[in-house]
């Protein structure tokens, strides 16, 4: 019998609260705002973005079992627990509805498909595949557009894996639990809204639902509800804060939403709101003891997903299946060079380290799969949208491409300097964008690389501080040109529009007819130096233009990882082409952690539990809904 | 246990000072505290190095001097610094050979028993007392004092102190490498007493560094609090000012040398002058050549289109703060275009007279260590005081510059962070000044006065300003790496993670790891396990790390930790011994200070067990033959010398305890000049010991007003208009009366004086000078901008003339450098951004 526990919070706080409230209440509330004015629109090209509101998501206060911190010694050592700022899962039930419509308009070109490599066994697909490539709706931006793809699914072939036949397919597996009725201690309390089934009934059935976090809590959103202030769930946890979570596109339905949220303590947990039923995994860390940074359903698929923990690892989790002890499977050293053993250097600069493939014969346990990427925290990951390809970004520099599939690591690209914090695909695949702690976003074009070895495009300058979040407005790319959007600890938004034919050059370098580096004054021993810097460190492109002492060292590095040549070197400033803002402006009052874009209005959240949304011009939004009728 | 007594005395008794002598008594009988972290860290280190990369000492607080104690160690811990001011000055040839080291530095070891009760009279109890005062700390229950909470910075201090040892620097040390007692001496000597410690950890007091800095620097001749920053720049010019008066000493020595037909010493200014030809004595130049950058202003009139280009030095860069932002941010900012115009115009050459103009300062010459000063000191008018912004900035761990000429050399160079000097406090003249340093091999430690504690990498980015607590990154030293060091760095650091991930899990698996054999293992923690160990040993107590020589010995080829500290009162450290060739010095020093070899040598018979000796000696004259050919000889004439020795012993004791006598007096009138109550400039004379009392006097007087205009860049155009109160110095007048007015003021009442930081008060302008006055004395540019902190000299003329400005500089330096101190010269007078050329006179 589940009692409601006793108020646990004193009161002073919430004065407006007559005595005797119902229990829940004693919660602070989310606060819906309308600030207008012309602090809170941004003008660009295509017009007039207009704050529409300001949700401001209550910050729980600290569980009551936490010590209150009266005054902090500014010098205290002891580590502090990982936090991070409210981002937001969109998940839009209708299938239809959001798709972006000037993307679709235009007939793809060569994209994705001439651009990325092709795989061996396309025509093969899996069941789970079908199921999203159907599934166009999906809201991860990222990825949106062109499921054209029949790439195959991950861990095909092994049959281990293979998706358990259910009786019936509309009917899901529910996670085991029930939350509301939980006794966990990691789970403080479970508040439901009082009519959460009426409300569930009469939304629109194109409405948007959020997810999203904030300090030690987690909401379940209505956006289209008026009174979207009123969270349909909220979740308290006892000391864990969720870092990151995210909504299953295959799954979902009106009946059935699978939600995963990546935790401070390494947890996972595997919630369906609508029973309220709830799945711990990598209890006590018992996979991995380290903060996840990152979550993501593998897209395509119904039960796996992956989660970043900050020790560098990538583990691919199966929501149904239980934790195992994992001790990593060496298969590391046998798999590339036989001499890479664990007593010699661990080179994460070459390799994919596997602790554990999607291919072993022991999947009766999570984990699926565990790829060491590096010893540094993986600050985000993103799936290309030919669900091919993997985008990983670190806290020491790094943007790693993955064929995720093969397991294998295919490009290994270095910031300015500074950690990178995220990382996102164009709509097409054929771009990554990176976001770091140079205060750039950086465009890679990981196909194309040239002769000189870089794949880097350009680099965008515009942010006053550390660059958190990237996404492309999928409803605003074409095949030659692109939208994309980034906020920042500076509290800004940053609109972008790159089209390849346009990027402002250096104007001693031209940087698409790559390799002439021989014009680029004052670049020279930075290049050396750079280039040789990689060599010593690992691999490197051969490039002509180098030294030929470096040249050799490359050429020999290549040989020894069987031709492949994995890492770039850092583009000096004065070869990159620079990319102006289009727009650039202070959008909160604190730091901001996450924006996406949807079909009518651009979404920021801010580390203290804002979310704003900006509508789009409303010749566009018009224009859209046009088409949708159409 | 100890905590809770602790605990309850205090409860019982209020804090008063013989209450206090009374528990740390207590405190002296409990057993031996547990390992500290650092001393954890540095367990199983391996030998004790040369360079002084492993030494991790706090230095002693002596009433808010914390600004002195995180600057010093973050000057100490950059390489490049602390290897160049422990070589100067380099051995002259003229300099009889009969030393082969360097000299060491007469630091003698607080015993630390009686060290208690005295500690807490003279030295422990002031940095209490002070911090009270400085309010950094959140408030205790009053029934219980700071230090008696175990968790709390006052408690580790004190266990920092009582563990000991505690390094003191006796008086008069500049003697041996024929400098006179000046800042940098001061600074030398604290460097070379830490390398040459034979322990990695412990406390030093920096008294005597302090004294002679404060005999130069009047402002700071008071217990107020200071800025950090603004001691960092008095510190490098006087060490700038120190080693080129040395320098220029030497050559001119040399040179007289020459004259006399001594042909070695002509030969070798000879080669000095062609191994530095420039405008600096020859072998001075280090300084510069690790701290400066240049500037290029850039301006652009916009009437005829004519840009003029200006360089300047400087020592760091003082940024403006913007909210939310990132250094990387404030840096382009402050090469942002600037408008002059209205009040501000520009004296164009080309359309001969004011004119609108843009200007924009970009960095020609990258630095190799690059010292950002965040100016986090706003003046405010509505208080008329500063104070703090507490804007949110962060900084990455590494940096590239985005504001470099297109001309530069390296403009993609790479920056590191190593050290981070953090502000708690509230506002400028309160607060407590802490240092988070990254070391070499051993990661980050916080430097907190006497406590020193490894801390994680994340700790570093604890005080981009918006945390609770009121601490807030002040001063940010990047210094130049590579791009592939880097890379190697941040693998390693990866691997040490990983490793004490796997140690902490007991995970016996992964047994290469644990081992550390591989290279890639070599860094940070790994150090310590050069050979495998027992995880047991890093339980081992207190007593073993000191005292037992094992750990050390075993691959050193010096001798062993010095006797215990009892005996060890008037005994000279000992130092590492480096083939570096010794200075000179007097006969009588000479005597009282032999070469430290033979010191060793004769103790060791004394104290050492014969084969222990025997085995050290052969070791040592191994390596000795390894850096001369006449191993042989020089074997035989020891013997020879040891008999000589022993005499000459009792004598080096006999000085040291007069020193120590000395030591004793001059902290007694240290504590009765910090008695007295008023600090004017007349009755602090305590400094002058050395120097004829006259020149001492203007010296001072000179230096309080230049320092000030350092200072004041921006400070200038504040108020004073009076510029025909000069005091009397030569040189460019108007500026520096302004400074030295403003001193003189502010010294008036009580020596509080504002600090101003290079800051630009949000002030309305004085009604400008007449027009005359604005036009630069030199058509060539605007004067130099107040936007950076410590500019080195006046380049009145462009950079670009090959012969440089330097040497004209030099000539007057030459000049006037017999009575006056040639730091003057140094001082620019650069004035605020926004009115950069109202100040200078048409003279």
């Amino acid at each position: 019998m589940f009692v409601l526990p006793p108020p646990r919070y004193p009161p002073q706080g919430y004065t407006s609260l007559p005595a005797g409230m119902p229990v829940p209440m004693i919660e602070t509330n989310n606060i819906l705002s309308n600030p207008s004015g012309p602090e809170y629109q941004f003008l660009v090209g295509e017009g007039l973005y207009v704050l529409k509101e300001d949700l401001h998501l209550a910050t729980p206060p600290p569980h009551p079992s936490e010590a209150p911190i009266v005054n902090p010694n500014p010098l205290a050592t002891t580590p502090q627990p990982a936090t991070a700022g409210t981002r937001l899962s969109l998940l839009n039930l209708d299938v239809s509805s959001l798709f972006p419509a000037v993307y679709r308009s235009t007939s793809r070109a060569d994209g994705a498909q001439g651009s990325i490599q092709e795989h061996p066994d396309e025509s093969k697909s899996s069941t789970d595949m079908r199921e999203s490539s159907s599934d166009a709706g999906r809201l991860n931006f990222s990825d949106v557009p062109l499921f054209t793809s029949n790439a195959p699914a991950f861990g095909e072939g092994n049959t281990l894996l293979a998706p358990v036949a259910q009786k019936d397919a509309n009917k899901r597996r529910k996670p085991k639990n029930n939350m509301s009725k939980s006794n966990s201690s990691f789970i403080s309390r479970v508040i439901n809204h009082e009519s959460l089934n009426k409300r569930l009934q009469d939304r629109p059935r194109d409405g948007l639902f959020g997810f999203a976090n904030v300090n030690r809590a987690f909401q379940w959103l209505d956006l289209s509800s008026t009174s979207k202030a009123d969270y349909l769930t909220k979740i308290l946890f006892t000391k864990a804060h969720c870092l990151c979570h995210d909504v299953n596109k295959v799954t979902k339905s009106s009946t059935h939403i699978d939600v995963v949220m990546g935790f401070s303590t390494g947890e996972i947990i595997w919630w369906e709101p609508i029973t309220q039923r709830y799945t711990r995994l990598n209890k006590n860390g018992i996979i991995n003891g380290t903060p996840v940074s990152d979550i993501q359903w593998i897209p395509g698929s119904e039960h796996l997903f992956l989660a970043a923990h900050m020790d560098g690892t990538l583990v691919v989790y199966d929501k149904e299946k239980e934790d195992g002890i994992f001790i990593p499977e060496e298969e590391a050293a046998s798999r590339t060079s036989g001499d890479t053993t664990r007593t010699s250097r661990v080179n994460y600069s070459s390799q994919l380290h596997i602790h554990k493939s999607v291919h072993s014969k022991n999947q009766k346990a999570n984990p699926v799969a565990a790829w060491k990427l590096s010893n540094h925290r993986i600050n985000a990951f993103a799936f290309s949208p030919d669900n091919r390809h993997l985008a990983a970004v670190s806290e020491d520099g790094t943007l790693r491409i993955l064929d995720y599939l093969k397991e294998e690591l295919l490009d290994l690209h270095y910031s300015y300097y500074g950690g990178l914090s995220c990382v996102c695909w164009s709509p097409d695949g054929k771009y990554v964008v990176t976001g770091g702690q140079d205060d750039l976003i950086s465009i890679w074009c990981p196909s194309e690389t040239d002769s000189r070895g870089t794949a880097l495009v350009a680099r965008c300058q515009g942010h006053h501080s550390w660059v958190t979040s990237v996404a492309f407005d999928p409803w605003r790319c074409d095949e030659r040109s692109y939208r994309f959007g980034s906020v920042g600890e500076d509290r800004r938004i940053c609109l972008w529009d790159f089209s390849v034919g346009m990027l402002n050059r250096p104007r001693a370098a031209s940087v698409r007819h790559r390799g002439s580096v021989s014009s680029r004054p004052g670049a020279g021993p930075l290049q050396r130096a750079e280039t040789g810097g990689t060599s010593a460190s690992g691999r490197l492109r051969s490039d002509s233009n180098h030294s030929t002492a470096v040249s050799a060292t490359a050429a020999e590095e290549g040989e020894t990882s069987k031709g492949k040549v994995l890492s770039h070197p850092v583009e000096p400033r004065a070869a990159t082409a620079t990319l102006p803002p289009i727009l650039s402006k202070t959008v909160d009052d604190d730091p901001l952690c996450w924006l996406g874009f949807t079909p009518d209005a651009i979404l920021t959240s801010c580390k203290n539990g804002h979310i704003r949304t900006w509508t789009r011009p409303s010749e566009l939004a018009q224009q859209l809904e046009e088409k949708r009728d159409a | 246990m100890a905590g809770f007594f602790q605990k309850l005395k205090g409860a019982g008794s209020g804090a008063s000072k013989t209450d206090t002598a009374v528990s740390t008594k207590t405190k002296k009988d409990e057993p031996q505290p547990d390992l500290t972290p650092v001393e954890k860290l540095l367990h199983n280190a391996g030998p004790i190095r040369e360079d002084g990369s492993d030494k991790f000492f706090g230095l002693e607080n002596f009433g808010n001097t914390c600004y002195c104690n995180s600057i010093v160690q973050a000057l100490y811990h950059s390489e490049h610094f602390r290897n160049n001011v422990v070589s100067y000055p380099p051995p002259g040839p003229w300099e009889e050979s009969n030393g082969t080291e360097r000299k060491k530095v007469k630091a003698t070891i607080r015993p630390p028993v009686q060290a208690i009760p005295n500690g807490n009279a003279a030295g422990a109890s002031k940095p209490r007392q002070s911090f009270g005062a400085g309010a950094q700390l959140p408030p205790i229950a009053p029934s219980m004092r700071p230090e008696d909470k175990p968790d709390s910075p006052e408690y580790k201090k004190k266990q920092a102190m009582i563990r000991g040892p505690v390094l003191e620097l006796a008086q008069e040390d500049s003697e041996p490498y024929g400098m006179e007692e000046c800042t940098f001496t001061g600074l030398r000597d604290i460097f070379t007493a830490l390398i040459d410690s034979q322990s990695r950890t412990g406390v030093l007091s920096p008294q005597r560094f302090l004294d002679i800095f404060k005999r130069n620097n009047e402002m700071f001749r008071n217990s107020m609090h200071q800025d950090a920053h603004e001691f960092y720049g008095i510190v490098l010019n006087d060490v700038i000012a120190n080693v080129e008066a040395h320098g220029k000493r030497m050559q001119e020595l040399a040179e007289s040398r020459s004259k006399d037909g001594s042909s070695q010493s002509a030969d070798t200014a000879l080669a000095k002058a062609d191994a530095n030809p420039g405008t600096r004595p020859p072998g001075t130049g280090w300084v510069h050549d690790i701290f400066e950058g240049v500037l290029t202003s850039e301006t652009r009139c916009l009437t005829c289109e004519t840009a003029s280009q200006r360089d300047e030095t400087f020592l760091d860069l003082s940024i403006d703060l913007e909210e939310h932002s990132s250094v990387t941010s404030c840096l382009q900012s402050f090469s942002a275009e600037e408008m002059l115009c209205e009040r501000n115009k520009f004296h164009c050459d080309h359309c001969g007279g004011l004119q609108e103009a843009e200007k924009r300062m970009k960095v020609k010459k990258l630095p190799k260590v690059l010292a950002l000063h965040l100016k986090r000191f706003k003046y405010t008018e509505d208080y008329s005081r500063l104070q703090k912004l507490f804007h949110r900035v962060v900084y990455p761990y590494h940096l590239r510059l985005f504001n470099t000429t297109d001309d530069a050399e390296d403009p993609d160079r790479m920056y590191e962070l190593y050290a981070v000097v953090v502000h708690i406090g509230g506002n400028a003249y309160h607060g407590h000044y802490v240092a988070v340093i990254k070391t070499k091999d051993r990661g980050w430690l916080l430097f907190d006065d006497e406590m020193v504690e490894p801390v994680d990498k994340h700790f570093v980015r604890n005080f981009f300003g918006d945390k609770p607590g009121m601490a807030c990154a002040y001063v940010l030293f990047y210094q130049e790496t590579t791009f592939e060091k880097v890379r190697e760095e941040l693998d390693a650091e990866g691997m040490d993670q990983v490793k004490m991930a796997t140690q902490a899990a007991d995970l016996a698996t992964t047994t290469e790891l644990v081992n550390g054999s591989s290279p890639a293992l070599l860094s940070k923690l790994n150090t310590q396990p050069l050979s495998p160990v027992d995880e047991s040993e890093t339980l081992v107590t207190l007593d073993q790390i000191k005292s037992a020589p094992t750990a050390i010995d075993v691959a050193r080829p010096v001798d062993p930790l010095p006797p215990p500290l009892s005996q060890c009162e008037a005994h000279p450290l000992v130092a590492a011994p480096p083939p570096a060739p010794a200075v000179l010095t007097e006969a009588d020093k000479a005597a009282t200070v032999p070469p430290k070899t033979k010191a060793e040598i004769a103790r060791e018979k004394k104290e050492q067990k014969a084969r222990e000796k025997a085995e050290e000696k052969a070791r040592k004259e191994a390596e000795k033959e390894q850096a001369r050919i006449a191993a042989k000889e020089r074997q035989e004439a020891h013997q020879k010398m040891r008999e000589t020795l022993r005499l000459e012993r009792e004598q080096l004791q006999k000085a040291i305890q007069e020193s120590k006598q000395m030591a004793a007096e001059d902290e007694k009138r240290q504590q009765n000049k910090e008695s007295a109550a008023t600090d004017t400039a007349t009755s602090s004379d305590t400094g002058g010991n050395d120097e004829p009392p006259r020149n001492g006097f203007l010296n001072r007087a000179g230096r309080t007003s230049k320092s000030m205009t350092r200072k004041s860049f921006a400070f200038l155009h504040i108020g004073q208009q009076n510029n025909n109160k000069d005091e009397g110095k030569g040189g460019d007048k108007t500026d520096r009366s302004d400074a030295s007015e403003d001193k003189g003021e502010s010294s008036a009442d009580g020596g509080g004086k504002a600090k101003e930081n290079g800051n630009h008060p949000p002030v309305p302008p004085p009604p400008p000078p007449p027009p005359q006055q604005q036009q630069p004395q030199n058509g060539s540019g605007t004067s130099s901008s107040g936007k950076h902190g410590h500019l080195l000299r006046p380049w009145l003329t462009p950079r670009s003339d090959t012969a440089p400005a330097g040497a004209v500089d030099q000539l007057r330096h030459n000049k006037d450098n017999k009575d006056k101190p040639p730091l003057k010269e140094r001082f620019s007078f650069g004035l605020g951004r926004k009115k950069s050329s109202r100040f200078l006179s048409p003279s």
